[in-house]
């Protein structure tokens, strides 16, 4: 019995592991060729690193520098020269500024509904709420076309506004803090009311601090789904480079797919997607948490 | 009671944006696409179904309609059945679970743009360690295996994988050829959605009450099988509607693979909705087309969420 059961638990192991090979596979194309030199990126040898050997890099020499400063090792030279070539820390920046912008504007805006909507009585809520949950059906991606046209008509394409302004609303986050607030005890909300608190000063100094677990779980949802986000910026945003977001740099650096050198282009895009998948590392649990929200009732 | 005025500063803000950002949009678009209007013009004029009749007789939007659904009903059962199966694996592993769990979920975390770039590249003809891998197998093992030689119909001479050895390392060029490239999207699409899935079902999975299984073994349930079919997969029904629908949700709104691997192209089988209103409205200015696939586009998300929540829902939960 028990040498069966460990034969079953090696099969198993053994199923996993391709799987782990095949979904790892791109991953470590895109590591190995940032850190690889060009041959050996085109013969495929060298494994996953290469062999790191110092050298003079034509590309960079044709580009202006001095022979001295383009002999270095592969990897150095990779990503080196991807910073040379484009803006990348203006193109992370942009992802910052544009994700936190959206995530604090949903949060004003929906907290307080979602508050009123859980724990005031007024006339109309039970409206307001139904048309909440109608919102919700519908995707946004859907509606970018009517979006687009609404924003260039207003002359706002191509600024920050355009990659923020969709997004300000998001009944998901009104939805879910709704529900969140249903289990905050009324007991809770009338003591800070005899203490003199107005409906304001309740909503950020005590709701806020109750949903704190919620909220981390909606900022990590938010924060994940624009930052990746591709089809929206490359629709309102045409060509100016100061307002690129880390997905549209990406789409930059593999432009002369043919004629580039891959290196440094590799590099680049590990460089913008590293972030992300360092930080899901590191807090695992909170990110599968908050990326699979939608999955909650 | 009290009687503040406050909710209406707390929900105006909320109501004015869910009007003008996503109520009205759904109206303009409806508008536009019955209109001849392009983006910059002053005037237009109504044309009535012209746009649709286009939409669902030119050939271009009847491939957009096939690479859509093709996409879809491939995409969506495959990742769905491939998260149950990971699910279910590592819910009866002794250890290592959590390490494959984070590598699973990778995929869905990543920037896909840039796992786009990443598969092209290992899917690369020349450079991508895919067709080495498969050239390098010719003869062997490899070749036995992915050539399906062990198939009792299959003659080893003329499997795929042998033609291609025979010819000078012939492999596919997966993702430029019309008959692989809506498949090779297909598997990228599967790649990318299926840890989403796998962690639903895990969650799923940890709420079935151990007894259950118990009882079914009384019942006579022995095998892994019977179990399943006893126990996990009714229990799962709610978790699996759930599954399906967003998955549908989220595999019909397929754009950046598209857009920077294949640009809907070879021969317009991989032109999937979402790209076809980017290149229409936005590269073409055709706005009023544009609009119209829009509308369709809504049209099949609202049916499936209505779908769901009001036809199967009821039949699902126990």
């Amino acid at each position: 019995m028990e040498a069966k059961q460990y034969i079953g638990e090696g099969w198993k192991h053994a199923i996993l592991i391709i799987g782990a090979i095949v979904v790892m596979l791109p991953f470590y194309m895109m590591v190995s060729m940032s850190l690889k030199s060009q041959q050996e990126i085109q013969s495929i040898s060298g494994g996953l690193i290469g062999a790191q050997e110092t050298q003079t890099f034509p590309v960079c020499v044709k580009t202006g520098y001095s022979e001295e400063t383009c002999t270095m090792k592969p990897y150095q030279y990779n990503y080196w020269f991807a910073f040379e070539k484009a803006p990348i820390p203006r193109y992370l920046m942009n992802g910052v500024i544009v994700t936190l912008s959206i995530f604090i504007i949903q949060v004003l805006v929906a907290l307080p509904c979602a508050y009123a909507l859980a724990k005031l009585r007024f006339y109309g809520r039970e409206f307001v709420f139904s048309m909440v949950l109608f919102c919700l059906l519908i995707p946004v991606h859907g509606i970018a076309l009517p979006l687009y046209v609404m924003l260039a008509q207003a002359g706002l394409v191509d600024t920050y506004s355009a990659l923020i302004l969709p997004w300000t609303i998001s009944v998901f986050g009104i939805f879910l803090m709704r529900q969140f607030f249903m289990t905050v005890p009324d007991e809770l909300i009338d003591a800070a009311r005899m203490d003199g608190m107005g409906e304001y000063a309740i909503v950020w100094k005590v709701m806020l601090p109750t949903a704190i677990p919620a909220l981390l779980a909606f900022a990590i949802f938010s924060v994940v789904a624009h930052w990746n986000d591709y089809f929206w910026p490359r629709m309102v945003i045409t060509g100016n480079r100061d307002l690129f977001t880390p997905p549209l740099g990406i789409r930059e650096f593999r432009g002369g797919i043919d004629s580039d050198e891959f290196g440094p282009m590799m590099a680049s895009i590990v460089t913008v997607t590293v972030p992300l998948i360092v930080a899901f590392i590191i807090a695992q649990k909170r990110f599968i948490e908050g990326i699979t929200l939608t999955g909650m009732k | 009671m009290h009687n503040s005025k406050a909710h209406i500063w707390f929900i105006a803000p909320a109501i004015i944006l869910m009007i003008i950002i996503l109520i009205f949009p759904l109206f303009l678009a409806g508008g536009i696409s019955f209109t001849d209007y392009n983006l910059g013009n002053k005037t237009f004029e109504w044309v009535g179904l012209e746009n649709y009749d286009k939409m669902f007789n030119r050939k271009t939007y009847v491939k957009m309609i096939w690479a859509t659904a093709t996409y879809v009903i491939i995409v969506v059962p495959i990742s769905v059945v491939l998260g149950l199966c990971a699910a279910m694996l590592l819910n009866s592993l002794r250890f290592g679970a959590d390490i494959y769990k984070t590598i699973f979920f990778l995929p869905v975390m990543a920037t896909l743009l840039a796992m786009a770039i990443a598969w092209e590249f290992t899917l690369h003809p020349t450079l991508g360690i895919v067709n080495s891998f498969l050239a390098n197998g010719c003869g062997g093992v490899r070749e036995f295996i992915l050539g399906f030689h062990w198939l009792p119909w299959v003659d080893s001479q003329e499997s795929w994988y042998a033609v291609a050895c025979a010819n000078n390392m012939d492999f596919p060029y997966w993702l430029k050829q019309k008959n692989t490239a809506i498949w090779t999207v297909c598997f990228i699409g599967i790649w990318q959605a299926f840890g989403f899935n796998m962690v639903l079902y895990l969650a799923g999975l940890t709420s079935i009450p151990r007894e259950l299984y118990q009882a079914a073994e009384m019942d006579g349930a022995k095998s892994t099988w019977e179990q399943f079919k006893l126990v996990t997969w009714p229990m799962l029904g709610p978790t699996t509607l759930f599954v399906v629908t967003i998955t549908t949700i989220r595999t019909f709104q397929v754009f950046d693979t598209i857009e920077i691997l294949t640009k809907g192209g070879p021969s317009k089988t991989t032109y999937v909705m979402m790209y076809a209103i980017f290149e229409k409205a936005i590269q073409q200015n055709l706005t009023s087309i544009g609009a119209a696939i829009t509308v369709v586009f809504i049209g099949f998300i609202l049916v499936l969420t209505f779908f769901q929540r009001y036809v199967i829902e009821k039949r699902v939960h126990y």
